[in-house]
């Protein structure tokens, strides 16, 4: 029996679809490309566009390229790589968009095909297998901060986590601030292994579960130190499930999408008690937000995913509608905010740090132009594309007011490129987290308390 | 970043890039299919390459090879225009102009500016308005579009209705002539120098006549008042009737701006919404500005026009976050259709102000009849219609039956005696509906014009007229032949 000429039209569909040059699973989603109407703009607001001036470097172009490969009329190459992966996945374009297209999530997509298609070789593949597979999933090896520390002094990295506190080297005019600065303390999920719950000081009001993140944990567990007592402090028990692993934004923004998925499930089931997820670096929170684009294809996580994502909360945000305590000590010093993209343009997340830090008393905001633009960090952004992350990172250091003592902000990728950008241009301001520097305010107030 | 070197045997391109270096040039087509449309996306065409001039110098280098090759050349800004200006449909070199993005100079005492072609329109208005200034020209795609793209399409905005569009703000160009020769017009700022007006001609040629590589612009003191007005209305006719009592009244508004219920759903879906009611059928932008003196009483004088034509809500913006909110979600209206339509294709008629009801029920029936809904946001106050037809192009059958739609809208305005372009330029896309409003013999005496710029018309061919096969080239040609 031959084939009806009806038949053939509702295989319609299907005849497109094979046009496309996109041979893996999970490709980048059609209805993300149809919102994008090529208007433009998006172009001013991307800082590969701006420093280039290439269409192909900017957001509307990338979204133009990937539909081009599942429309079949370019493949996934070389080529297709370089815009795609030269994207610093910052969404400073999602915020400019008019129709709300989600080009974070179609370059995400787009780079799953493209590691697929053409696997990493050489300095690349050695430096993303440590990383990636190596180092962030594993906290045991994390926690053996030796190789780590051996990398960073071979990339000159040494001093810029001297800067950020690690090593405690403070400028001299802040030195009044060394006695309420916390020690170098060991990560927290180590120190709080036995401890079910971290109790809230005073009367529990709600109870928080905190992702303690893979890097920031190790270099910055100051922070999260910082955190659990700001949280405590403000009525919260915290909770720190054992079995948490990193969030996977680093894979996912490198195409390692299935390692992503990984990840994501370990977490989902890792933190299925919690009621509230806590997270105090953007990438993480960003990420941890959107985990359901990573199972389009498993409706059965697809639907875990939303309700995981759903709880996940950035800690200034959370403070700041659950209401806090104002600190009473004053913090005496000028200070500029810059925001994280995955903060801003992510999650949306502005007003909020800064009212926090206005509400510490002697602290004055200088207001930093252009702050959501960029630092140029962007994951691992800074070490597979150097010389494009250098630019970046040069326009920013330019809108960093002159006169501040302090940058503040809340992700732990800035905090390390900031630190190399006040380094390299011959500044001397601290890179604060937005949390620390409420946490020193209220160590401060109870050592003058003390003292009475 | 770039390129990493070369990789071509093509001596044109090789030759190109020992112009302007072999970063500054893409060849690859990977790399060419971003420039193969700009914010008309109907009709696609890949460049031969795309090169990034630094300097008027490298402009002129360029222009002169593509010429003495007989290679066909066009300019390129940010790609925003509307009409398909930037489009390569002969395989163009195109030029790209955004690397040469200088203010050059600010000359308060004058109140002029000049500034490089890829320079970013905002970016002029907040480079000055620190000491009081603005560039006045806004188009909606102000974030982004450069002045030189400007300067092609002669672009209006919403407050064009008081302060005049690009062209009333243009001061001197410098220009560089299809055959790579520089050539300066204008002088420098003072007004009305004998002989033809050559600005009022390049402003608006659509990049057919030359390639501007220096523009000094008029730059304006900030208004001492501004007031914004939103007002909300049951019936579109008492919307339109409304703008017409506005201007009758005596009243020139700077920009007086009106959407319909559909690209209302637009705006409020997408991601500057200020929620606005859903179901009214047209709301009215209103702005004054001017000496602080008599705003006030132009804005009540505003408000009772509103409630003489029934007027459901009407409401002055509280302060100037208010105001910015409202701007936001009225200049982000075109992107925004992509929040409910895969595709738009928007059209730019000018009718007669009074006109406006009956053209506007005729583009609802053109609306019906196509299946095809159609927003409408536009600047009411000059009577430039932007019908934007939405539509899918992945239906087969649906990009034509929009574009067919599109022309019947055009049709419509030129019918009432209005024209069919306000302010996004002809460019390819209406370059046919060109003889809704000029005869053969008008659109000879253009081509005229451009054969004395343009002589081998190498530069953005096909654009802005009706293409020879059906009009009067075709019989100058049959003459020039039978002769």
């Amino acid at each position: 029996m031959g084939t009806r000429e009806s038949d053939v039209k509702e295989h319609q569909a299907c005849t497109t679809i094979s046009l496309s040059n996109y041979h893996w699973s999970d490709p980048p989603d059609e209805n993300k490309w149809a919102d994008c109407v090529h208007c433009g703009m998006c172009l001013e607001s991307c800082p590969t566009y701006e420093l280039t001036g290439q269409e192909q470097h900017s957001p509307r172009g990338r979204v133009h390229l990937i539909k081009s490969v599942a429309e079949g009329k370019i493949e996934v190459n070389e080529q297709f790589m370089d815009p795609v992966f030269a994207c610093l996945d910052c969404r400073a374009c999602t915020t400019a968009c008019p129709a709300d297209v989600d080009v974070g999530g179609l370059i995400e997509e787009a780079r799953g095909q493209i590691r697929q298609a053409i696997p990493l070789t050489g300095y690349r593949k050695t430096v993303s297998n440590f990383f990636l597979h190596r180092l962030f999933p594993h906290q045991n090896r994390l926690n053996t901060v030796g190789g780590l520390l051996k990398f960073y002094q071979k990339s000159g990295m040494q001093k810029v986590v001297r800067k950020t506190g690690l090593l405690k080297i403070m400028p001299d005019h802040l030195a009044e601030m060394e006695g309420i600065m916390p020690e170098l303390t060991q990560p927290v999920r180590k120190k709080y292994k036995n401890q079910n719950v971290i109790k809230a000081k005073g009367k529990t009001k709600h109870e928080v579960a905190l992702l303690t993140g893979c890097v920031m944990d190790v270099m910055f567990s100051d922070i999260n130190e910082a955190t659990i007592n700001v949280l405590t402090r403000n009525g919260n028990d915290v909770v720190i499930p054992q079995n948490q692993t990193c969030c996977g934004a680093l894979h996912v923004h490198a195409g390692d999408r299935e390692m992503g998925r990984k990840l994501a499930k370990q977490n989902i089931e890792a933190f299925n008690d919690a009621k509230k997820i806590i997270v105090n670096a953007a990438g993480c929170g960003c990420m941890m937000k959107e985990y359901a684009e990573l199972f389009r294809e498993e409706p059965e996580w697809h639907e875990k995913a939303l309700s995981f994502s759903a709880k996940v909360e950035d800690v200034s945000k959370y403070l700041h509608d659950t209401g806090y305590e104002q600190p009473q000590a004053e913090i005496k010093t000028r200070i500029t905010y810059h925001d994280a993209c995955h903060l801003a343009h992510g999650q949306g997340v502005r007003q909020e740090p800064r009212n926090i830090l206005l509400d510490i008393p002697g602290v004055e905001m200088v207001h930093m132009p252009n702050a959501d633009r960029c630092c140029g960090s962007a994951g691992i952004y800074n070490i597979t594309n150097p010389e494009m992350a250098g630019a970046v990172l040069e326009s920013k250091m330019e809108n960093v007011p002159d006169d501040v003592e302090m940058i503040s902000m809340g992700n732990p990728g800035c905090m390390l490129q900031m630190a190399m950008g006040v380094q390299k241009y011959g500044r001397n301001q601290k890179i604060v987290h937005t949390v620390q520097l409420l946490d020193w305010a209220y160590k401060k107030e109870d050592g003058l308390r003390g003292q009475e | 970043m770039g390129l990493k070197g070369l990789k071509t045997k093509d001596k044109h391109i090789k030759n190109l890039a020992k112009i302007v270096g072999d970063r500054s040039i893409l060849h690859h087509k990977e790399d060419l299919l971003a420039y193969d449309c700009d914010g008309f996306t109907i009709h696609k065409y890949l460049p031969k390459a795309v090169v990034f001039p630094k300097d008027t110098l490298e402009v002129s280098r360029l222009v002169s090879y593509c010429s003495d090759n007989r290679l066909p050349f066009l300019a390129r800004g940010a790609g925003t225009g509307l009409s398909g200006g930037a489009i390569p449909v002969n395989g163009e070199v195109v030029i790209s102009l955004v690397k040469m993005k200088k203010l050059l100079s600010v000359d308060y005492e004058n109140k002029r500016a000049v500034v490089e072609p890829g320079f970013v329109n905002l970016k002029l208005t907040n480079s000055i308005s620190d000491k009081g200034y603005y560039y006045a020209p806004d188009p909606s795609s102000q974030y982004c579009c450069t002045i030189g793209g400007n300067v092609a399409e002669n672009a209006g905005g919403a407050h064009c209705l008081k302060y005049g569009v690009t062209t009333n703000h243009i001061l001197g160009l410098e220009v560089v002539l299809p055959n790579g020769e520089i050539i300066e017009i204008g002088n420098n700022g003072i007004p009305d120098s004998p002989g033809y007006d050559l600005l009022g001609l390049i402003t608006g040629s659509e990049g057919t006549l030359g390639i501007v590589t220096k523009i000094t612009v008029r730059i304006l003191k900030n208004p001492e008042a501004k007031q914004t007005v939103l007002a909300y209305f049951d019936d579109v006719s008492d919307g339109s009737h409304a703008v017409s009592d506005i201007i009758s009244a005596g009243i020139v508004p700077a920009a007086l701006e009106m959407m319909d219920k559909t690209a209302i759903e637009g705006v409020e879906s997408a991601a500057f919404p200020v929620g606005h009611p859903r179901d009214i059928k047209a709301l009215l932008l209103i702005e004054v500005d001017g000496i602080a003196a008599g705003i006030d009483e132009q804005i009540s004088q505003i408000l009772d026009v509103c409630k003489n034509r029934n007027v459901r809500e009407v409401k002055v913006a509280q302060d100037e976050a208010e105001r910015a909110r409202w701007w936001a979600n009225r200049k982000t209206g075109f992107g925004a259709m992509g929040a409910i339509s895969p595709d738009y294709l928007v059209q730019d008629g000018v009718i007669p102000r009074s006109r406006l009801p009956e053209v506007l029920n005729r583009i609802n029936q053109i609306s019906e009849e196509s299946g095809l809904r159609i927003a409408n946001i536009f600047h009411a106050g000059d009577g430039n219609l932007h019908p934007l037809v939405l539509f899918d192009a992945r239906i087969p059958g649906q990009t034509e039956l929009a574009l067919s739609a599109g022309s019947a809208c055009l049709q419509a305005c030129a019918d009432v005696g209005g024209t069919i372009t306000g302010e996004h330029g002809v460019g390819i896309e209406k370059r046919e509906e060109m003889r809704f409003v000029f005869t053969d013999e008008e659109i000879q005496a253009q081509t005229d014009i451009r054969e004395v710029f343009n002589p081998e018309n190498l530069l953005n061919a096909g654009k802005l007229f009706p293409s020879p096969g059906r009009c009067a080239e075709v019989k100058k040609e049959r003459k020039e032949a039978a002769l």
